[in-house]
């Protein structure tokens, strides 16, 4: 096996002719999808402060007829590249693709989503074209003097927070978690161009193959989406007792989470942990049952307009961020809340 | 197989929240006393990943780790675990180097070690976080990379990937060689039982520094670096914790039950 | 007139006798060496040091029966039946020698008087005989106590009603062959029963030929029975008789609680996961066990539910052991069976709490806590399996050096010293007396406070003492009881490293657990330090004029033994000494107390590894025996058991009624208060 240092650019490339910003843009179920209208409106945004344009690429056979809705949100250019290849996830494809584009735009900034496609593509972009790259951002700015973007994220699970530029190294990448930012205004009178992206996927390029995928059936409400949410940590101390969570959060209309360790110990299905390593979700009620408070989980559902901690520990962190708590044994207090809110709801 | 994995020692996770203590001046982090580093996690599913495909198919297993030397422990750790030897890639120049300079010095070391089937990652280091390392790696080492793996499978020249996604899982095929970063989905990792971890411990880790991998001085510039950090601070939360209570535990619950309701 | 004397069937009685004695003794040592050579399956072990101190203990606990007098209690009075059917078998096997080798066998008659004084101790043992079976029988089969509840095979069945049944027809035998013999051949002096029953035979008027007749054919069937008996003994699996002896013979003689490390030579299989894994005294225990079933009613784990028997173990694994042994003599490699998971099953395993309740019940000195020890340390040393609990609980004794987890713990290992005027060694210092805290008493709040007690306690004494504060790491006994050795090895190695480095001559300790493996397992690995308990330490202090312990306590309190500090170590008096010699407290006592103290159910990895699900858990009942006694407060002197008892005391909601104490607290609450504002 060679090792070749193919693929690998230096980051010595002149900052210069390296301008706008390009948004790559995600497509689901044909439409674009929530977070790219966030990022384009971001986009538009940071572009404006550096008096540059501000671009979207759409990867796709459904590509084409999402361009004009960019520019609608605030796109100057799209970038169209209508391949079947490219309608499912696949990072050689996608890598080989938005590495092209971006080694003839040349952008200054570059925006992705903190999604799954974001989580893969970003990395492998950022290494192919020698940027610097900030995952996980919960703010991107300008700094006015330098010009330079300055990327915040949180570091060691949500203890601190860093901010973090790129002096010489371009594209300056990011990625941004949905709701993070406001969705961009629509506005459809807005004029762009839509070019589309040469060449095709070549076929050759393509050394990972996705053969199946396996959808876990979603009970209920996504957790995402979710108005309520009631998460178990590892004071739960089984799978059988997120049968009490369960309970509470049909009563409320509203999904089950669970911290870290409950999702290690194969309580639930890793899809439903809340946490720096999970989903962050920004419901309006989230009830933290058994949950000690890392600060990696916290820092999944601080956004929540009201948390309650259910904890037997009165000293557990997660009173430090609650707005209501309860001190006690959750096998006690769960059931008790449960049928009080359903009598109050029926009255 | 051959395989290599990279390992890297991080702060303990676990420390209380109220016991981590940053230093705006140097952006550093300030370890409280007492308290030793630990192999970070996602690292640790990585080096399980590979004694189970060991356990299966056979083969070599070498652990590398960036660090200091301190960092020795977390390939003890990953030889008590199954793994064969390892090499710590001790230097000044190596300290505070960004995931790119990361991903170089670990791509030399490997470029020295020769050749090799699999390299894996954890999916994200446990103190930064960011996910970039493996990924940077492939691309500098040229070879196809899947992220977020739970489940590996070997077959002859391919591995059958079960990869994590928000709503359910992929299967895919990698050709060998390659890079795969490993979640903890994949499973708890064993423990290290019996006299390995003995004849780990007593083990001697050599150590690489940059002239024995060949690292060019100019790529572990700092002045070259991708990223730099220009400020880290500790985000104050306080909120006021109403605590309802009760009599009893089921009174308390009432009373909660119709203070929600008011809001919800 | 000896029925030996005749000829039958053209035969000589004497070839008769004697032919069939070979017979049977042949067949008797033939099965005898066939369990003999079963035990070689076993590995070495050294267990023939001190032969005269072994020799004089067995002597004199076997004869004096206090092996089975041990166990008597109030509800409890089989010891007293087995005492006394032993002595009575005794004298049988002596008048059986006597009366069939001597006077039989060989020939020699027997003075008169000598005989007729001997028969009439038979006659009276033969009656305590047949009432001690009497009682045993209506116990066995209409009574039935816990310690009986069992399973039977038929097998099992068969044997103790042939068992009961034997020994009734032997007693009936010798009456009737004593009677018929006395009266046929008119002898006197004739014993007390059996000459009431020649009699009684005389004056029933059958003629003399007929008696004679009769006696000879008695004489044969009691002869005969005896033989059978004797065959039958090592080849029903009712083996205590033949091996019990021995057992207590090769008794342990080291520490109670002290387990043995892993030997140097072993690399590859672990722990006991096979018969010939065991050692021979391992294999002598299963011949040993009599079925009393003490053990099991002892036993917190099987009183709460859990599906661990100490007697279901050791029965099992016997069977297992008969069944697999002659395939494995004649060679063959694997056993029919898996031991771990077909005879004894992995929650059984990891139900014991290491409590000893079932090795201080046992009267032929049984071993069943290595034996459970051994099979831990298979199931994680080779297998790598063990409940989620007690993997989490050690990956942390690995990585952090302590078994609590961090985020939960939200203190660090040094935190507890801040405010207080400790010496904390750094490198280099030296210190004469060590204060041993233990990881529970660092990191866990309620322990806490009990350590800040015990510093205030000592500094008040005056005695100077200093700490290893963030440099103390785990005394490694949660991964040795949880069979993780190696880890515990490594720990051991470096604490004893430590101590030596800083010169530490005599260390005092908080914690029960920490006492025992420093005491007792650390010079397994070159340490040799003074190691005390605090109870032992503050009592000394008191004695000493040290300590003045003047205020009141005002309070009706309970005592609860820790297992590590009472059963295992003996150190019941000083704990109590201390509560006794603070005023107006009121001692009381609950009904399992000192060496039959109930475990809190934190030994073992307990305190991290989750009691079986569906069961009741082992502190709730602990709490209620201590509810039972009316006490206002539990004292304790184990920082497990203080978290045992808080947690059932929150559980049940009964936080105002009672309150658990450390022995720590209720001392310094008790320490003149001008002496207690110098200190910290």
């Amino acid at each position: 096996m060679t090792l070749g240092l193919s693929g690998y650019s230096d980051g010595g490339q002149t900052m210069d002719n390296h301008k706008g910003v390009l948004v790559c843009g995600e497509i689901a179920d044909g439409k674009l999808a929530p977070v790219t209208i966030e990022l384009i409106g971001l986009g538009r945004k940071l572009a404006d402060e550096l008096g540059e344009q501000s671009s979207v690429l759409l990867m796709g056979s459904k590509a084409g007829g999402l361009a004009q809705e960019a520019i609608a949100y605030g796109a100057d250019n799209v970038y169209v590249a209508e391949d079947s290849l490219l309608d499912h996830y696949n990072s050689d494809a996608y890598t080989q693709i938005a590495a092209n584009l971006c080694q003839q735009v040349l952008p200054s900034i570059m925006l992705l989503g903190h999604t799954d496609i974001g989580l893969d593509l970003a990395p492998r972009l950022n290494g192919r074209l020698g940027g610097g790259l900030a995952m996980d951002c919960i703010a991107l700015s300008i700094d006015p003097p330098t010009k330079l973007l300055a990327s915040t994220r949180p570091v060691f699970g949500g203890n601190a927070h860093a901010t973090m530029v790129s002096k010489s190294a371009r594209p300056q990448m990011a990625t941004i978690r949905p709701k993070t930012v406001p969705p961009a205004a629509c506005d459809a009178s807005r004029q762009g161009q839509v070019i589309p992206v040469e060449g095709k996927v070549d076929p050759a390029a393509i050394k990972v193959k996705v053969v199946e995928r396996i959808k876990e059936q979603a009970e209920g409400v996504k957790l995402e989406d979710a108005e309520v949410v009631v998460s178990g940590g590892r004071g739960i101390g089984g799978a059988q007792n997120f049968a009490m969570l369960r309970d509470l959060a049909s009563v409320l209309g509203g999904a089950v989470g669970a911290s870290r360790p409950a999702c290690d110990e194969g309580w639930v299905p890793a899809r439903l942990q809340v946490g720096q390593s999970g989903k962050v979700v920004s419901p309006k009620l989230y009830i933290a049952v058994a949950i000690s408070g890392a600060m990696a989980h916290i820092a999944g559902c601080l956004g929540s307009k009201v948390i309650v901690a259910i904890n037997k520990d009165k000293d557990a962190n997660i009173f430090s961020v609650a707005h209501f708590g309860v001190v006690g044994d959750y096998k006690q207090i769960l059931p008790a809340l449960t049928a009080k809110l359903k009598e109050l709801k029926s009255a | 197989m051959n395989t290599i994995v990279c390992v890297k020692q991080v702060l303990d996770p676990e420390i209380p929240p109220a016991k981590f203590k940053i230093d705006p001046e140097t952006k550093q982090v300030i370890p409280p006393p007492g308290v030793p580093p630990v192999i970070s996690v996602y690292d640790e599913r990585a080096i399980e990943a590979a004694c189970r495909l060991k356990d299966k198919h056979k083969g070599k297993i070498t652990a590398i780790s960036m660090g200091t030397e301190k960092a020795a422990d977390v390939i003890k750790h990953a030889i008590a675990m199954g793994a064969d030897d390892g090499f710590l890639l001790q230097d000044p120049a190596f300290e505070n180097l960004d995931s790119f300079g990361t991903a170089y010095v670990l791509a030399k070391a490997i470029q020295k070690l020769g050749e090799y089937d699999l390299v894996l990652c954890g999916r994200q280091a446990a103190d930064w976080g960011a996910g970039e390392v493996g990924s940077i790696l492939a691309e500098i080492l040229g070879i196809p990379v899947v992220t977020f793996a739970c489940d590996i499978q070997g077959a002859d020249k391919t591995l059958r990937v079960k990869r994590l996604v928000s709503d359910g899982f992929e299967v895919l095929e990698a050709p060998m060689p390659c890079l795969i970063t490993v979640s903890s989905e994949i499973g708890l990792p064993r423990l290290p039982a019996g006299p390995r971890l003995m004849m780990a411990r007593k083990k001697v880790i050599p150590v690489w520094k940059a002239q024995d991998i060949g690292a060019e001085p100019a790529k572990l510039d700092k002045a070259n670096a991708h990223t730099e950090v220009t400020a880290l601070s500790v985000p104050t939360r306080k909120t006021e914790c109403e605590i309802i209570a009760g009599a009893t535990p089921e009174e308390a619950a009432a009373n909660l039950a119709m203070k929600l309701s008011k809001l919800i | 007139m000896s029925p030996v004397s005749a000829t039958y069937w053209g035969l000589p009685g004497y070839i008769i006798f004697w032919a069939l004695f070979a017979i049977a003794f042949g067949v008797f040592l033939r099965r005898f060496y066939f369990l003999y050579r079963l035990l070689r399956l076993g590995k070495s072990e050294r267990r023939f040091d001190r032969i005269g101190q072994r020799a004089i203990f067995m002597l004199s606990v076997v004869s004096s029966q206090w092996c089975a007098l041990k166990t008597v209690g109030l509800t409890d009075l089989a010891g007293l039946g087995h005492a006394l059917m032993f002595w009575g078998f005794g004298f049988f096997l002596i008048g059986y020698v006597i009366i069939f080798g001597v006077d039989g066998g060989l020939g020699l008659s027997l003075p008169p008087a000598f005989e007729a004084l001997y028969r009439s101790i038979l006659d009276i043992a033969a009656l305590l005989v047949i009432a001690a079976v009497i009682v045993a029988v209506i116990k066995r089969y209409i009574v039935k106590p816990k310690r009986l509840e069992r399973e039977e095979s038929r097998k099992e069945k068969v044997i103790m009603a042939l068992l009961f049944t034997t020994m009734i027809v032997l007693m009936a035998l010798h009456y009737g062959t004593e009677g018929l013999k006395y009266s046929a051949y008119n002898l006197s002096p004739s014993p007390i029963i059996g000459g009431l029953l020649a009699n009684s035979l005389t004056s029933a008027g059958m003629s003399p030929a007929t008696l004679s007749a009769t006696y000879t054919a008695f004489w044969w069937i009691n002869y005969v029975m005896l033989l059978g008996a004797l065959v039958y003994a090592p080849h029903s699996e009712h083996l205590h008789p033949l091996f019990s002896p021995a057992n207590i013979f090769f008794r342990p003689l080291g520490p109670k609680a002290a387990l043995e490390p892993v030997p140097a030579e072993e690399t590859e299989n672990f722990g006991v996961s096979k018969l010939q894994d065991f050692t021979w005294k391992q294999l002598l225990d299963l011949y040993s066990c009599t079925w009393c079933g003490r053990c099991h009613a002892a036993c917190p784990a099987q009183l709460s539910g859990k599906s661990l028997s100490p007697r279901e173990i050791i029965l099992n694994l016997k069977e297992h052991l008969l069944e697999e042994g002659p395939g494995l003599l004649n060679g063959k490699a694997e056993p029919s069976s898996n031991m771990i998971g077909d005879v004894v099953t992995e929650d059984a395993i990891w139900a014991c709490t290491t409590c000893g309740a079932c090795i201080e019940a046992c009267a032929v000195k049984v071993e069943h806590v290595r034996r459970i020890m051994d099979l831990r340390r298979n199931l994680v040393l080779t297998q790598n399996k063990m409940p989620e609990t007690a993997q989490l609980m050690l990956r942390n004794m690995q990585s952090r050096g302590h078994p609590w987890a961090g985020i939960q713990s939200l203190r660090l290992r040094g935190d507890w010293t801040d405010g207080l005027d400790v010496k904390v060694l750094a490198d280099g210092d030296t210190a004469d007396t060590l204060f041993w805290v233990g990881c529970t008493g660092a990191l866990v709040e309620r322990n806490v406070k009990a350590t800040i007690s015990m510093t205030r306690v000592l500094k008040t004494a005056g005695v100077d003492f200093a700490v290893l504060g963030e440099a103390e790491t785990c005394c490694g006994d949660p991964a040795r009881r949880a069979g993780y050795e190696f880890q515990f090895q490594m720990m051991a190695e470096q604490n004893i490293e430590t101590f030596k480095s800083h010169n530490i001559k005599e260390i005092v300790t908080s914690c029960p657990h920490c006492y025992n493996t420093l005491k007792n397992e650390y010079p397994q690995y070159g340490g040799d330090f003074n190691v005390v308990h605090y109870t032992q330490f503050i009592g000394k202090l008191i004695a000493q004029g040290k300590l003045k312990l003047a205020n009141g306590l005002n309070s009706r309190v309970t005592y609860h033994d820790p297992c590590y500090l009472g059963r295992y170590n003996g150190v019941y008096q000083e704990p109590r000494q201390i509560l006794q010699s603070i005023p107006q407290t009121n001692l009381v006592e609950m009904a399992r107390t000192r060496n039959k103290a109930f475990c809190c159910g934190g030994g073992g990895g307990h305190m991290w590894i989750e009691e079986q699900s569906g069961t009741t858990k082992i502190n709730q009942m602990r709490l209620d025996d201590a509810l039972k006694t009316g006490a206002e407060q539990v004292v304790t002197a184990c920082p497990y058991c203080l978290q045992m008892f808080e947690e059932g005391i929150e559980h049940k909601g009964i936080k105002g009624a009672l309150k658990v104490q450390d022995l720590a607290e209720i001392v310094e609450a008790a320490m003149q208060p001008s002496e207690s504002k110098g200190a910290a």
